[in-house]
């Protein structure tokens, strides 16, 4: 009961302060300006757009990474379900580590493994 | 109620300052944030005040407004030895000779409780260009989708220096007073993520004092290397030093030089790094880890060989550098080196010199007597 009515209290409390807050209208809440849109460069103003291709040049390593997390997450359950299901299960899991596999096979193609 | 509550605090915070440094004002405005109640704003949207140190060029003009307008209300601007902008109806004016930082805690405190008007934009509120592209309906034209959203086109795909996948360039000027860069440099780059595919140099850095203690101009420039790479309390520490030995004062620099050892700064700066000539970053931040010594017992500053800087093109020293190594590179040369290597190139690749800064030997006699007096000391 008294964790209870401590809950409320922080409850009502945090209501209050986001409630002050909220009520209290600035003079300057208007909509950026055009100038406010544009990025902070120390004065100069980009030619073109920011959104943009880019090239994330950590994806094989994430690609790998989720590879092998993801068969671990798999194998653990899959050791309980192992025991009572035997050849089934086996043949379950092959295929999940088959198509795995294939991403390992592409990372490998890429030079994932290459130490540079 | 609460508000009430939170401008009382609000009225004695440290002082969000922007600073557009001019020629010959660097050492005074850095002297100036040597006090507490004032904090140097890494960027203009974290500022209340923008302070306008020093007489700019012409072409200065229109990024001193941006920059202006891109300040968050309430703001207010200081002209410190400098000419105001027409715009503005109420120009708080400091002359070279006053110290400005009672004038900005006053400025601040008057935002704060609304007793002055927060200054109005400089440049209209418009996009660059049209939003809409070359088609009937706005559709259509170069980049992903067409047509300018927010009123600038869309990146178009370039070559690229590592593997060759051609991505979307983007080029955008850098400076003249973005805070990691020496003040008035502008540099125009063509970024592939963050690398640096080609860089040219629109306007060159502003000239600044010649220290005449010695060793004190590279402690400085220490200093001003430490921040960059993130270490500000021995920043703030190399800057103390470098005052007092201004001041003519000697100093125990054992200690800072025992911190910044093992601080691990040396081996943060990587080797071969901005090479010229024979020198290469990390060897050029060495030299000023030894001022440390000289400048403690206000040594004589041993005679330096003539550089060899000039034969060389800063643009060069970019490209191919992602931005943090950049930015390490730019730093790693004082004002005059800097100077010498970044002529501003034409759009068919000739140097010549850069713009005409506006009364430059008054701003000098300024500065120097400024030091000379100490009016910007904390």
């Amino acid at each position: 009961m008294t964790g209870l009515a401590g809950a409320l209290v922080i409850a009502f409390v945090s209501a209050a302060i986001a409630a002050a807050v909220w009520s209290a209208r600035s003079q300057f809440d208007s909509a950026a300006t055009e100038p406010q849109k544009t990025p902070f460069l120390g004065g100069g103003a980009p030619d073109t757009h920011a959104w943009q291709r880019y090239h994330i040049r950590y994806y094989p390593m994430t690609l790998l990474f989720i590879a092998f997390e993801m068969e671990m997450m798999f194998m653990y359950p899959w050791a309980v379900v192992f025991v009572e299901e035997g050849g089934k299960a086996m043949m379950e899991m092959g295929m999940f580590l088959a198509i795995l596999s294939v991403g390992i096979l592409y990372g490998w193609r890429e030079g994932i493994f290459r130490w540079q | 109620m609460a508000v009430s509550f939170l401008k009382s605090y609000a009225r004695v915070a440290q002082v969000p300052v922007f600073v557009a440094i001019g020629p010959f004002m660097r050492d005074a405005v850095e002297d100036l944030f040597r006090d507490q109640q004032l904090v140097r704003a890494n960027s203009i949207r974290h500022a209340s005040i923008l302070l306008v140190a020093g007489s700019l060029r012409d072409s200065d003009g229109e990024d001193i407004r941006r920059l202006h307008d891109q300040m968050p209300h309430p703001r207010a601007t200081i002209w410190w030895n400098a000419d105001p902008d027409d715009g503005l109806a109420d120009p708080l004016i400091v002359d070279g000779k006053t110290d400005p930082k009672p004038i900005m805690i006053a400025t601040f405190q008057d935002l704060i409780d609304a007793r002055r008007p927060s200054e109005a934009d400089l440049l209209p509120d418009e996009p660059p260009n049209p939003w809409q592209g070359e088609g009937d309906y706005g559709q259509g034209g170069k980049g992903m989708m067409g047509g300018n959203p927010y009123g600038r086109p869309m990146a178009m795909t370039d070559d690229d220096l590592r593997d060759g996948l051609a991505l979307d360039a983007y080029t955008a000027p850098f400076g003249p007073f973005l805070p990691m860069m020496p003040p008035g440099l502008q540099v125009s780059l063509t970024l592939q993520g963050d690398v640096i595919q080609s860089a040219k140099v629109i306007r060159s850095p502003f000239a600044q004092i010649d220290n005449a203690a010695p060793n004190v101009g590279e402690l400085r420039q220490l200093a001003r290397f430490l921040r960059v790479l993130g270490l500000e309390p021995l920043a703030d520490r190399c800057m103390d030093i470098a005052h007092d030995a201004c001041m003519g004062k000697p100093t125990d620099a054992a200690p800072l030089r025992k911190l910044l050892r093992w601080s691990g700064a040396r081996f943060a700066v990587p080797l071969g790094l901005g090479k010229l000539v024979d020198t290469d970053v990390r060897s050029r931040f060495e030299t000023w880890l030894d001022a440390i010594d000289s400048v403690a017992h206000l040594e004589k500053a041993p005679p330096r060989a003539p550089s060899k800087a000039a034969t060389h093109r800063l643009v060069d020293l970019l490209k191919g550098l992602e931005w943090n190594e950049a930015v390490l590179v730019i730093n790693s040369f004082d004002s005059k080196a800097l100077i010498a290597i970044s002529p501003v190139e034409d759009d068919d690749g000739g140097a010549h010199e850069g713009d005409s800064h506006t009364s430059h030997s008054a701003n000098s006699e300024h500065a120097h007597s400024m030091h000379g007096d100490g009016a910007s000391s904390g």
